[in-house]
């Protein structure tokens, strides 16, 4: 936290809440789940989840549908009781401690909906109501770009709009914690973009976000820790860059052999780590200028080779290699 | 961490709260339709049969048969067919889970809901009762203080059974077809189709303690100045109770 300077400064900003007199101690996390474990009926939803996030922190929960994601959030919201383990939010018992918990924890829930009749302005001044020092309603209304539409009923406003009125509501009440679950689903590029940018001055006044997504653009763009779900467990905890790292290989490099690759030949590279095939597409993985030395030592040895790529290894295939899944499809990759 | 103060919400919230509620309530056109158009028509439709023939103190039929059962309808409406499909839009689309993560308690909601029904409740009858008064020479009740009183206990019932309504119904379509059925059963056993001399005379017995029969009923005698059956005020008290109760054991949030 910095000085009282540094808080008026702050405070000129849009959407960013209030830190006076809200000095967290550092050394206590903001978040801190221990050993979840949810059961609905004879499905485990969650199983052993222990994730803690420090204060400040852009913290995301990235998963596939079904995953146990929502019931995460839900659990370490208090909207839930855990069937074993504990949550603590800012030192606040989830569920013994919900009324002091609710004035520093904002959440934007996924599908929910807000009053079909009333307007923007009405939900957001409504929402504002609540809380002891609401964020300026017209401010809060321009800083997620829906100024134009300020007097338009929930019901008449589009997906996105509305998606960007929840966020605003989850932040009107200049919350400490905020849990945003599918923050940019539904939203269009440029809303998407708005909305990160939100994220950052966030960041940035030492508002501590727990981001639900299963956009890998948005988690490693924003955040700085990711706990990767798998079937209601934690597959990996790390930033995402580490997380890639965990993937094993840091470049990848495919192509189409024309000729036949003599056997060895890239194996003995050192920058290769692995080479499989793909019908007739051959791919090599590794680290280093791995495009570079593959196609030198394909031109040596005379193999004719087209549609030459190379890509950095991305969240995507650390979250293949870690869980075995892709994440956007239900099919199972080894 | 000791600096997190609780902060309730106060006045402004609650003023908000019950106007955004009015708001909801006075947009939704056809639910407005229902409470306070449908009683006019009714008590249009009987005023010429109900006759102008003095019954007592100067109280025609039309004033002791007629208003309080418009009055009674108006109430019922309100309690068992807005209400509860207010409610249940607000479980299904996750207005009452939102409004949870906030300092504000559902319950909050529930209040504000109840007042605006109350707001409507007598938007209703002043509507009836002005059309009554200007069309059909209409004549307050010999006991006023009886006929509000009876009128409260009558709000608080029909209200506790709208709560049986939005806590048996899974969606806000179900709750209107449920308080509908509801409202015709009550209304059908307390003479809202015809008068109660023309019913058998077990409905018109089951019928004076349910909370229709008996809330237009006790309401009768307070318009002409008779002393209000026991079984009435019984009835009513018992349909709050009932009401309360099964609402306290079925109701969900979400």
């Amino acid at each position: 936290m910095g000085t009282d300077a540094d808080h008026r400064h702050r405070r000129q900003g849009l959407a960013l809440p209030n830190l006076d007199g809200m000095h967290a101690t550092t050394s206590s996390p903001a978040v801190e789940a221990d050993r979840l474990h949810k059961r609905y009926r004879s499905k485990v939803a969650v199983e052993e989840v222990s994730l803690s996030v420090a204060v400040g922190e852009i913290f995301g929960i990235l998963g596939r549908n079904g995953a146990g994601k929502t019931t995460t959030v839900e659990l370490i919201a208090g909207l839930r009781r855990p069937d074993r383990g504990t949550v603590r939010v800012l030192g606040l018992d989830t569920r013994r401690d919900r009324a002091r918990l609710r004035q520093v924890l904002g959440v934007q829930l996924q599908e929910a909906t807000l009053h079909s009749a009333l307007t923007v302005t009405e939900l957001v001044r409504l929402y504002g109501s609540f809380y002891r020092d609401p964020l300026p309603t017209g401010d809060l209304i321009e800083s997620v770009g829906l100024t134009a539409s300020h007097r338009t009923r929930f019901e008449n406003l589009s997906g996105g709009q509305q998606q960007r009125l929840s966020i605003a509501l989850a932040l009107v009440g200049r919350p400490r914690v905020v849990i945003l679950d599918e923050l940019t689903t539904g939203l269009d590029p440029e809303a998407r973009r708005q909305m990160w940018a939100t994220l950052e001055r966030l960041r940035e006044s030492g508002v501590t976000v727990l981001l639900v997504s299963h956009a890998m653009e948005e988690i490693e763009r924003l955040c700085d820790r990711v706990a990767l779900l798998d079937e209601g467990r934690v597959a990996a905890l790390d930033s995402p860059s580490g997380l890639v790292r965990r993937a094993g290989f840091a470049q990848r490099v495919t192509f189409r052999a024309a000729t036949p690759v003599p056997d060895g030949l890239l194996e003995g590279l050192d920058e290769v780590e692995r080479v499989r095939a793909d019908g007739d597409r051959v791919i090599v993985e590794g680290r280093g200028d791995l495009l570079q030395v593959v196609s030198v030592a394909l031109v040596r040895a005379g193999v004719v080779a087209t549609g030459t790529r190379g890509e950095q290894a991305g969240l995507d295939d650390a979250f293949v290699a870690l869980t075995g899944h892709r994440l956007d499809t239900e099919e199972t990759v080894r | 961490m000791t600096d997190i103060t609780v902060h309730r919400p106060g006045p402004r919230a609650w003023a908000g709260l019950l106007i955004c509620e009015l708001k909801m309530v006075a947009r939704d056109t056809a639910g407005l339709i229902v409470p306070i158009g449908l009683p006019m028509l009714i008590l249009v439709m009987n005023a010429s049969s109900a006759g102008r023939e003095t019954i007592a103190h100067g109280r025609t039929a039309f004033d002791v048969y007629v208003l309080p059962l418009v009055f009674t309808m108006v109430v019922a409406t309100t309690g068992i067919v807005n209400m509860p499909s207010f409610l249940a839009y607000y479980r299904r689309s996750g207005i009452l889970r939102r409004l949870g993560v906030t300092p504000a308690s559902p319950a909050l909601v529930l209040v504000a809901q109840a007042a605006a029904g109350v707001l409507q409740i007598a938007v209703g009858i002043a509507a009836a009762w002005i059309l009554a008064m200007l069309a059909f020479d209409a004549n307050p009740p010999m006991r006023v203080g009886a006929a509000l009183g009876v009128l409260a206990l009558t709000v608080a019932a029909m209200y506790a059974v709208g709560l049986i309504v939005a806590a048996v119904s899974p969606t806000p379509n179900s709750s209107v077809a449920i308080g509908l059925s509801v409202f015709f059963a009550l209304g059908a056993t307390g003479g809202m189709f015809g008068g109660r001399d023309s019913l058998p005379e077990v409905i018109t017995t089951i019928g004076q303690w349910l909370p229709f029969g008996a809330g237009s009923q006790a309401l009768s005698a307070a318009w002409i100045g008779a002393p209000i059956e026991a079984s009435n005020l019984i009835g009513l008290a018992a349909g709050l109770v009932f009401g309360g109760v099964v609402a306290a054991v079925f109701f969900r949030w979400d």
